[in-house]
């Protein structure tokens, strides 16, 4: 049994019954393979509690700047209403992002995501750049099985793209940037440099891909070539995990 | 399945793949259907050993095939650390057009050869916009902002110095964007990058210089952006501090934009200016703050 279907049983993902029946029977009659269960289930815990603050990080620092465009509506209501609104020194037409909120929503998670210095309660640090050991992170695997499923679940968000309405579309494709830049954080700090370029290379092409206007043909092409680059990676990563597992056993 | 047997057969796997993208390639005038066959291929490359992967992408490359299939061959060349691999992403990026060209620069960012990231320089000034704006973008995958740097010091084209500017505040280079504020007049896109650096100290000392008032503006208007409680300290104290009305009213749109509602509050309070009060309670309203109903009932409740 080797390890991948091992860290799919953990996350109780892409398995089905009858295969993650066959690795509860193999791990109860084989404690050679639930002694290797329990070392990668402990990384994979290291790894879930680094990511999972950062992880709430972007949600929040969307949901303020969905809160900044449901205030700029609402104050171009509130303007909208002279019966009720008095004559105010305020005026929609003045703020500057108040023609370009989109842009506004892009910038903003851009800024949370590079901020690193005079962080407020209001946004998340990011935990996998200062309370995790990102080096024994990424000596210990758990830093590469962890790439690799956000490698797996960008793939399938992708395929399952075309059938999302544009809304949800957007939220999906945030959600991807957002995992897509803690690990382009961590693959920094692990000196995973060559990862990290790969990582920041797919940001613009998911940013396009939250465009509304974005035409068909160019949304399919788009999500084709992405497609195809996690692909590769999955597959090198593999491979990698797979090398180190039989130095390690040799 | 031992694991000797199991190596064999992938490396069996391997040369079948091979020789069965070499095949496909040899094809002259590539039929549809064999794309998604050849993509596949080129997929299954990664696993195979550097030199032996590379002559079969250069092949691709040269051949007539479609142009998806060739930037695909491009993402595998940018995984090959070999020399000849890395000059093969230069001459793609510099004698190639439209989008293969644009996709051959981004690989180029992708592999961050050194000698390869060199070639961009010259490709960035003989270059189109979209050519530019793919150099830009090579140099953020890189993580190269000097180069960035580089180009926005010699730009001549404000437009070029704009979207330098732009990509160095997404690279989070504080020193570089420092560097340059010092010495353009471009007030509006240096409050934005300061602000995507999270470079509060040059946004406050712009929004408190009242030589530049329309540079004060967009300054303050970059703190909201950070929503950062030293910005959030910066705007009240500039809402305090400052005589302009333009200053102070965007002091107000800094901190609707941080929302930062205590603070609003805060100025509610210690007003006694009923119009300033009038705006700030509206704006809290606005703000959908959850205190802001309390002084609604306080100021309803208050007696003549």
């Amino acid at each position: 049994m080797n390890e991948q279907t091992l860290t799919f049983y953990y996350y109780g993902d892409g398995l089905d019954e009858d295969e993650r029946r066959a690795v509860e029977l193999a791990l109860a009659s084989d404690p050679q393979l639930a002694q290797q269960y329990q070392r990668l289930a402990a990384e994979l815990d290291a790894l879930l509690v680094s990511a999972s603050a950062p992880a709430q990080a972007p949600s929040h620092l969307r949901a303020q700047w969905h809160d900044v465009v449901d205030r700029a509506a609402q104050q171009e209501a509130a303007l909208n209403r002279p019966a009720v609104a008095p004559k105010s020194r305020f005026h929609a037409a003045s703020f500057f992002w108040g023609g370009a909120l989109t842009a506004s929503l892009v910038l903003g998670i851009t800024i949370g995501v590079y901020m690193t210095a005079e962080q407020g309660p209001g946004v998340a640090t990011d935990p996998l750049l200062t309370d995790a050991d990102p080096v024994t992170a990424a000596g210990s695997g758990a830093f590469s099985r962890g790439l690799l499923l956000h490698f797996e679940d960008s793939r399938r968000q992708l395929a399952a793209l075309s059938a999302t309405e544009n809304g949800e579309r957007s939220e999906l494709m945030l959600e991807l940037v957002a995992q897509n830049r803690l690990f382009e954080r961590a693959a920094e700090q692990s000196d995973a440099q060559d990862l990290a370029r790969v990582l920041r290379a797919f940001e613009p092409v998911l940013l396009r891909l939250i465009e509304e206007d974005l035409p068909a043909t160019e949304m399919a092409a788009l999500r084709s070539q992405l497609g195809f680059e996690l692909n590769i990676m999955l597959t090198k990563l593999t491979v990698e995990l797979s090398d180190k597992a039989d130095t390690i056993e040799t | 399945m031992n694991k000797t047997m199991y190596k064999t057969m992938n490396r069996t796997l391997y040369l079948l793949l091979i020789c069965l993208l070499g095949a496909i390639a040899a094809v002259s005038g590539a039929q549809d259907e064999l794309g998604t066959l050849k993509i596949a291929a080129l997929e299954a490359l990664i696993t195979a050993p550097p030199s032996r992967a590379l002559p079969i992408v250069q092949r691709v490359l040269k051949s007539d095939d479609r142009e998806d299939i060739k930037a695909r061959a491009l993402f595998v060349l940018s995984q090959i650390d070999l020399p000849e691999a890395h000059a093969t992403l230069v001459a793609m990026a510099q004698n190639s057009t439209g989008a293969l060209q644009i996709e051959a620069i981004r690989m180029i960012g992708v592999s961050g050869a050194p000698v390869a990231m060199a070639s961009l320089a010259e490709i960035y000034t003989a270059g189109s916009e979209d050519v530019r704006g793919a150099v830009l973008k090579a140099y953020l995958i890189a993580d190269d902002s000097q180069a960035v740097y580089r180009i926005a010091a010699a730009a001549t084209d404000p437009q070029a110095l704009e979207r330098a500017l732009h990509m160095l505040g997404a690279m989070g280079a504080v020193e570089e964007v420092r560097a340059l504020g010092a010495r353009v007049e471009m007030s509006e896109t240096l409050a934005q990058a300061y602000a995507m650096t999270g470079d509060i100290e040059s946004l406050r000392k712009m929004a408190f210089d009242a030589a530049k008032p329309e540079a004060q503006v967009f300054a303050i208007r970059g703190l909201g952006l950070t929503s950062a409680p030293a910005a959030n300290a910066a705007l009240l104290s500039i809402y305090r501090e400052q005589q302009s009305d333009v200053v102070r009213h965007a002091a107000l749109e800094g901190l609707m934009i941080s929302g930062y509602d205590q603070g609003v509050l805060a100025l509610y309070r210690e007003t006694q200016d009923i119009a300033a009060k009038r705006e700030l309670l509206q704006l809290l309203v606005m703000m959908d703050s959850d205190a802001v109903w309390d002084e609604i009932d306080r100021a309803l409740d208050e007696r003549p």
